[in-house]
């Protein structure tokens, strides 16, 4: 018979925390979706859940190196929020070589008339028929706090399911799992699209936080049982 | 940091960036990813076309899938019961990954093209034949240098020790290789070879979608034209950004080793970061100033 203790209590908090890091996160990804990839929205042009996915993992690879040579949980943390920036920020500046040098279009925010951080005029440049296009400085910011948060997630709930069970590869598919699933829910909270913290869809995020809270809460315990926690 | 350990990441970012240009170029020839949207308006809006048309997932999902599958399989025969050689071993499960490509992009092609008998939208056999086997190659590299980096990074005998089995960091990278194709070169096939018939300079207008240009340089346009057009710009520049990521991502921890020096490492890609943020205001600065307001504009806002 298998009861819940207080550690096992500790690692299904860590992982709501993961799942709840990871949900905020998506929201500062900027992604134009399909549009953005006819440089017709502003942001990358792909999907919410695909970016923040592929961030996040590059994270956790970075993470699951730290934490097979170390235990501390800051390190491991923060070496995977590391990660998926990097990916964030690189993924962000090729794609824009690709609208500036391939296209001809200068990254340009539609959602607002300047640009929140370095106080630039947008609507002259974007350019007729479309809502922006490109990688303006605030949504590129806004992405590199999303990888921050995406990567620092993804590596909590991977820290969590490591402490539980020691086997790295489990613990880094149930981490994928539990990351996708959020990224999805906070995908549908924004309807696919955003360009960044100053896009007004970004107001929607305490109903992001509630829908992660539930659905990391019963994935959290489950997958603590099912890795053998209690 | 040793000699070994720096040549083998130097080999990783090579793999790297040969992936990226080959997955690119895979997604062009397939139409696959967020452009092909265009491709299935293009029939209902009357522009009958010769493009391949194969959205079988997002890129990172089915990237993923074919990395997995070419790692398991090469793991399998890698394991003391086939005891087979790792390159022979990588090179029969990127075979396996491509099959199974081909089996999806012909099966999406067909279905989605019969699917649109109702616009005049015809199944070619030709483009069926020569696009498979051009998409499958591209995707048998992709998964190769997908897989032999995961090797890298896992193969008991070598320096870098990452604890995930084999196909557990093909998958993800595979993930990771996908969302930054479909982010990157995929624009330059969505937003400037499917409208060449638009001025550069400008996003696509709303009002011109399915719009695609279906006649070629002499003939019929086909995706591997596509391709041809593609891998001058978009199919590098990807290649470049998952070089830049794994090269960057794995020598932080290369040059300090993270058992003992782990917040030089963080603090390293924290480095990186903060210079590829001063660099995204620089292009964005340089752009607008070379390329200067829209002429139609006739808002109040002065640039």
């Amino acid at each position: 018979m298998s009861t819940f203790d207080a550690s096992t209590l500790i690692y299904v908090i860590q992982i709501v925390i993961g799942g709840l890091l990871v949900g905020i996160g998506v929201h500062f990804v900027p992604v134009g979706g399909a549009p953005a990839a006819m440089a017709q929205a502003t942001g990358v042009g792909t999907g919410t859940v695909q970016l923040a996915t592929g961030s996040g993992l590059t994270g956790l690879i970075s993470a699951g190196l730290m934490m097979s040579v170390t235990d501390n949980i800051l390190l491991i943390v923060l070496s995977g929020a590391v990660g998926a920036m990097i990916m964030m920020d690189v993924t962000m500046i090729v794609g824009n070589w690709v609208y500036i040098y391939g296209i001809g279009v200068p990254p340009v925010a539609a959602k607002v008339d300047y640009d929140p951080i370095t106080k630039d005029p947008q609507p002259p440049y974007i350019s007729p028929g479309t809502v922006g296009h490109g990688v303006p400085t605030v949504s590129y910011v806004s992405g590199t706090i999303g990888g921050l948060l995406g990567g620092a997630g993804g590596s909590l709930i991977y820290y969590a399911l490591m402490n539980i069970n020691g086997v790295s590869g489990l613990s880094a598919f149930f981490a994928i799992g539990i990351f996708v699933v959020n990224a999805v829910i906070a995908s549908y909270n924004i309807q696919g699209t955003i360009e960044g913290f100053h896009d007004p869809k970004f107001k929607r995020i305490p109903r992001a936080i509630q829908a992660c809270f539930i659905a990391t809460l019963i994935i959290g315990i489950f997958a603590v049982l099912i890795h053998g926690g209690a | 940091m040793d000699m070994v350990s720096m040549g083998l990441l130097a080999a990783m970012g090579a793999l790297a960036t040969i992936a990226g240009t080959s997955e690119d170029l895979e997604s062009d020839v397939g139409s696959q990813s967020n452009p092909n949207s265009q491709v299935q308006l293009a029939a209902q809006v009357g522009h009958t076309h010769r493009i391949y048309n194969k959205a079988i997932s997002g890129e990172p999902p089915s990237n993923a899938l074919y990395a997995a599958l070419a790692a398991v399989t090469a793991s399998v025969l890698m394991s003391d019961a086939y005891g087979m050689n790792a390159f022979f071993s990588i090179a029969v499960g990127s075979l396996v990954a491509a099959v199974f490509n081909g089996i999806l992009s012909m099966t999406s092609y067909m279905g989605r093209n019969t699917s649109q008998a109702r616009f005049n939208q015809y199944v070619y056999l030709d483009v069926l034949r020569s696009h498979t086997t051009t998409i499958m190659a591209h995707a048998y590299i992709t998964a190769f240098c997908v897989v032999a980096i995961s090797y890298i990074m896992t193969a008991p005998w070598l320096p870098i020790q990452h604890p995930f089995p084999l196909p557990v960091i093909a998958f993800t990278w595979g993930i990771a290789l996908g969302a930054i194709g479909s982010s990157t070169g995929d624009v330059h096939y969505g937003a400037e070879r499917e409208f060449q018939q638009y001025p550069f300079g400008a996003g696509l207008n709303a009002a011109n979608s399915g719009d695609i240009v279906t006649k070629g340089e002499a003939g019929l346009r086909s995706s591997i034209d596509n391709a041809w057009f593609c891998a001058k710009f978009g199919g590098p520049v990807t290649g470049l950004a998952f070089g830049l990521i794994v090269f960057l991502d794995n020598w932080r921890t290369t040059i300090f080793d993270p058992a003992t020096q782990g917040w030089y490492a963080i603090a390293t890609g924290v480095l990186i970061v903060v210079l590829l943020n001063v660099y995204n205001r620089i292009l964005e600065v340089r752009s607008k100033k070379r390329y200067g307001p829209y002429p139609e504009y006739v808002g109040d806002i002065k640039a």
